[in-house]
């Protein structure tokens, strides 16, 4: 099983060491052919204007899409909201075309700006113990179709959502030492791998 | 920078006071994103016009050395 993480832009090499951790194997994926040895895909926190003028300049897009289509994908922070159906504060410079893996609403900077960043330890459902989740200018999901699962709240917002092979947190994991959660979506990618 | 483990290169007059800012920016931003690609290194530098001018520091006025201000 090999993991890729797009490394275009934002904090993909937290992500490579939570990999590397769990001793998966893991490559970058920065080019159509990337894609073609890896069985599941990890899109990271950065700002999510600049990931997707990347993913649009080097071509990408058809290849994400058809990859979110058919393997396991996990978004975390801006990751997630390339993956969200409807992106509310996407008024920028540019629009951002999502891939709509995830019947959700998502508002950028929905807790607020960078000054707003935060941490909580919340409670995460597969897991016993509590989870130190961190909040850095987080996006904030205003709604949730009922075909997605909730996995985690906080102050009555999802904060971690699932459905089938696609996963999302609106917080960063790969800034810990915590690798339950690339755990919980390696597992994803192992059994999808096997079913196929 | 991304070497040194840096996730993103914060550019300011280099890009500005340079004679062609728009495409020296992408062409950044893109050296950024493949910085270890050195194919897509020289591919992305091609073309790009003079950079910014470095300075000479005896040509800077005493008043707007870095090092004497602030208190």
């Amino acid at each position: 099983m090999k993991i890729g993480v797009l490394s275009l832009q934002g904090d993909y090499l937290n992500h490579i060491n939570t990999l590397k951790e769990l001793d998966i194997s893991y490559c970058k994926v920065r080019y159509s052919s990337d894609f073609d040895c890896i069985d599941g895909l990890i899109i990271p926190g950065g700002e999510s204007t600049a990931i997707y003028n990347l993913i649009e300049k080097e071509n990408l897009y058809d290849k994400i899409l058809e990859f979110v289509n058919t393997k396991p994908v996990y978004g975390t922070c801006a990751g997630l909201i390339l993956l969200s159906k409807v992106i509310l504060n996407n008024n920028y410079a540019k629009n951002i075309k999502s891939f709509n893996a995830l019947d959700i609403e998502i508002e950028r900077n929905g807790w607020g700006r960078q000054i707003n960043s935060f941490i909580e330890e919340v409670k995460i459902k597969p897991f016993n113990e509590k989870f130190r989740a961190i909040f850095i200018r987080a996006p904030k999901i205003k709604s949730v179709n009922k075909d997605v699962e909730v996995l985690s709240e906080f102050k009555g917002t999802p904060i971690m959502v699932r459905k089938d092979n696609i996963l999302g947190t609106t917080f960063h994991p790969e800034l810990t030492n915590d690798i339950r959660i690339h755990n919980y979506f390696s597992n994803i990618v192992e059994n999808h791998k096997v079913l196929c | 920078m991304m070497y040194l483990g840096a996730e993103s290169v914060f550019v300011g007059s280099g890009i500005f006071k340079s004679s062609d800012p728009s495409n020296r920016a992408k062409a950044i931003v893109e050296a950024t994103t493949y910085y270890d690609d050195y194919d897509k290194l020289v591919e992305v530098s091609m073309g790009l016009k003079d950079a910014m001018e470095g300075l000479d520091i005896s040509d800077i006025p005493e008043e707007s050395l870095m090092q004497n201000r602030g208190w």
